[in-house]
């Protein structure tokens, strides 16, 4: 049972860096877009996309720090008495992205707006960056064992941070093409397909990167990500990554978003199953931390609501999102 | 090298203490209008749907996005609060997460079916028959009901912990029903979920109170009126009631927290009621009104009862005399704020009865929109009376907030304190101006006042700002 909530908590990791991470892969390419006439019509479209979905991702953020400190309380302490620094600059990019991405739409006078894109491009790059830094201070094995500041910023975090950077705007172009179709954009919809392949071409070069870095700082992570339980997952990367690129490269706009999510939720799982069955590498196992039984069926309770009721209410919602609109009611 | 670097130093517990202060007192605010609107607007689009008046539809329609709105930096306030749990309570968790957590699974659920059934509300105005639109928004309620409940259950948790078993410092066992409905969860609920409703209905009231004021008065202004007030005048009375059992409670649950609210020094029978007034820490009660007899003759309906006074708990484990003054005048406050409300409604309640209309005295409308205002105000009074009224327990009897705080250096979070201050200040204005926006635009024209609002469905062509 204790295996099965570990699972859960990477899901719920894994749904936040697929679903945030396009989010943020957007703010990303917001920041990139320029100022030219298509800059503003990329921009645009960003908005568009993502208003509805404003801040809405956090709910899988939230449900991954309840799980931590339920699950695995002790996890939970130590993880956040080393590495409160890289939690606050995460947080502070996800409420400034937040309020300056709510901001463009009242700004009134041309500099205002100007700020307020820079403030919510540079805000969509910190929060990935930052929160990924924290999964590789855990991969690092120098969570609990170094102090706040050797556990916040070591090579392990920056590649992870890296990494993380690459696959969100990777991420992003592919939704954002999505969207370009929507709304029948033909030269938004190439303008995103070049910077699909941009970006993944950027995360198959920091991914080799960081793996360098792990098989020099945790040779035991990269064994066991090769050559272990993290093999699937990191060959499925591996392999969809350039597929979605190739997609995107001719135009073939069949499988590309699925794929994409898949291909850096493996990023994540690959993380996950080649450090199991340890929380912190070589200090805290998943059964060593875990919370109470009765504390755990109560976990797996919520998590099965979530799956009956979230599950269908989604497939609702994305049915209505489809749906061409009835007459109002009010004409 | 955190020396070199001027991070180590003096406890973070004042700086802690004062960031969860104000991040906790700014989600707060949200809350009301984030559990309660939902009903609000359900019963406004029922009336629109039964009567088919076109008016109560659009009224709903527009609530609906101001829900949305408000959800979407509710949910900003609230991941920041999950994340201050682990940047300056890490111990708080790491000890008592296992149970304590229970309530805060479940909130995280309600808050996922929360997001995306509003996303449905929204959506569903263009897309679905009125009727399958009704019954959809009807799981807004509950949701909110349960994200309350269980919030609720895990304060109630640390103000009367129960349904663990510690052994050596850790939890070891955990009865889950036992822990997640302790003492005082029953008080705490009712007392917090009614002064939502409350608070919700004399807010949203409160702006057409003021459009009445400005000579807006046709049906469309007295609809949004009536019906957020009458839910909330009615409950007014009822929250009396509870609120005086929740009091009764503590007496029982956390006698050092009621000898704060009733700055009472020494157990004694026959203990007089101080109105207003301070306490200095010789236990004499300054300025104030001291109506003898009372406080005893509320607790235990009889002049003799005996309330137990603040010197009967060894000095470190009761509040200080600070302390006990803030939970004494914020209690004052919120007991004065809800018979204020309770006159209020009475009178709207006596003009109902009796002329069969709305009330027209401009003086009523004022004091309609101040109701919105105290209530809030209310709120707030009511929760620094909890907390505050706790210390210096944050696991009341079992763990001292002191013992709770984060290794972090003070100065580390004077500035991220410093830091979201302003960045909530900014958030605040941009929130007030959008809002202030969104009824300039529907005073124009609103054909589908929800597309492009956080939740709602996409704008239907694509446009470029300007």
């Amino acid at each position: 049972m204790a295996d099965l909530i570990a699972l859960v908590l990477l899901l719920a990791i894994t749904a936040y860096s697929t679903a945030g991470g396009v989010d943020f892969g957007a703010g990303i390419w917001d920041l990139l877009a320029g100022t030219s006439s298509r800059g503003r019509q990329a921009r645009a479209l960003i908005d568009h996309a993502m208003a509805p979905v404003w801040e809405v991702n956090n709910v899988w953020l939230v449900l991954s720090v309840v799980l931590c400190w339920t699950a695995f309380p002790s996890l939970f302490e130590v993880t956040f008495s080393s590495l409160y620094p890289l939690f606050t600059v995460a947080l502070l990019g996800l409420i400034l992205r937040g309020a300056f991405f709510a901001f463009r739409h009242v700004a009134d006078d041309a500099r205002s707006h100007r700020i307020a894109d820079v403030v919510f491009g540079v805000s969509s790059l910190l929060t990935p960056f930052f929160f990924a830094a924290s999964l590789g201070a855990i991969a690092s094995g120098r969570v609990g064992s170094g102090s706040a500041l050797e556990a916040s910023f070591n090579p392990m975090t920056v590649a992870f941070g890296v990494v993380s950077v690459a696959a969100t705007a990777f991420s992003g172009a592919s939704f954002l093409v999505g969207d370009a179709r929507r709304y029948a954009a033909p030269e938004m919809v190439a303008y995103f397909q070049r910077r699909v392949v941009a970006a993944g071409a950027a995360l198959i070069a920091t991914g080799t990167g960081a793996l360098i870095v792990i098989a020099s700082q945790v040779p035991s992570l990269l064994r066991s990500m090769l050559t272990g339980p993290g093999l699937p997952f990191a060959l499925l990367t591996m392999v969809l990554t350039p597929v979605v690129m190739a997609l995107a490269w001719r135009g073939i706009f069949r499988w590309y978003r699925i794929s994409t999510v898949a291909a850096v939720g493996s990023l994540v799982f690959a993380w996950g199953f080649a450090q199991a069955p340890y929380l912190l590498p070589g200090q805290l196992t998943i059964a060593q931390a875990i919370a109470p039984p009765a504390t755990q069926t109560v976990l797996l309770l919520v998590t099965a609501a979530l799956v009956l009721l979230g599950v269908p209410a989604m497939g609702v919602l994305y049915y209505l999102d489809q749906r061409s609109t009835l007459e109002s009611p009010e004409a | 090298m955190d020396a070199l670097l001027g991070l180590a130093g003096e406890s973070a517990l004042l700086p802690s203490r004062i960031q969860m202060a104000f991040t906790l007192a700014t989600h707060v605010l949200l809350v009301p209008l984030g559990v309660a609107f939902p009903t609000l607007t359900l019963v406004m689009e029922g009336i629109g749907i039964a009567r088919n008046d076109p008016v109560a539809l659009r009224i709903a329609r527009r609530w609906s996005v101001v829900m949305a709105v408000q959800f979407a930096v509710g949910a900003v306030t609230g991941t920041i609060l999950s994340f201050e749990f682990g940047i300056l309570w890490p111990r708080l968790m790491g000890r008592f997460g296992a149970a304590l957590g229970l309530g805060f699974a479940i909130e995280g659920l309600a808050f996922f079916l929360e997001a995306i059934f509003i996303g449905i509300y929204l959506y569903g105005w263009k897309r679905l028959a009125p009727k399958t639109h009704f019954l959809l928004g009807l799981v807004l309620p509950p949701s909110g009901v349960l994200g309350t409940f269980a919030v609720l259950s895990a304060n109630s948790f640390m103000n009367t912990p129960g349904g663990i078993t510690v052994h050596e410092g850790r939890v070891i066992d955990i009865d889950a029903a036992a822990a997640l409905f302790t003492e005082s969860i029953g008080y705490e609920f009712w007392h917090f979920m009614i002064a939502l409703y409350m608070t919700a209905g004399f807010a949203v009231a409160s702006v057409y109170a003021v459009a009445w004021l400005r000579g807006r008065r046709d049906h469309y202004q007295r609809l949004a009126f009536a019906v957020p007030f009458t839910i909330a005048a009615a409950l007014t009375p009822v929250q009396l009631v509870v609120g005086d059992l929740s009091a009764r409670g503590l007496v029982e649950d956390q006698p050092a927290k009621f000898a704060a609210m009733e700055v009472t020094w020494t157990t004694r029978d026959h203990n007089p009621e101080v109105i207003g007034g301070l306490i200095d820490d010789s236990g004499q009660i300054h300025f104030g009104v001291v109506v003898p007899e009372l406080d005893s003759l509320l607790v235990g309906y009889s002049t003799n009862a005996v309330i137990r006074g603040l010197s009967s708990f060894p000095a470190a484990s009761r509040p200080t005399i600070v302390e006990a003054n803030i939970t004494h005048l914020a209690f004052d406050v919120m007991v004065g704020l809800g018979v204020a409300g309770a006159a209020l409604a009475s009178s709207y309640f006596w003009v109902l009865a009796r002329r069969r209309r709305l009330p027209e005295g401009a003086w009523f409308y004022r004091l309609g929109a101040w109701a919105g205002v105290g209530c809030y105000v209310a709120v707030e009074m009511g929760w620094i009376t909890t907390e505050v009224g706790r210390q210096p327990w944050i696991v009341y009897g079992l763990m001292r907030v002191s013992d709770a705080v984060t290794d972090a250096p003070a100065s580390y979070v004077w500035t991220m304190l410093a830091t979201l201050v302003v960045v909530y200040a900014l958030l605040a204005s941009f929130f007030a101006t959008l809002l202030l926006r969104l009824a300039a635009r529907w005073r124009r024209e609103d054909l589908a006042p929800e597309e492009g609002a956080p939740y709602g469905p996409r704008p239907e062509r694509l446009e470029a700002r300007g």
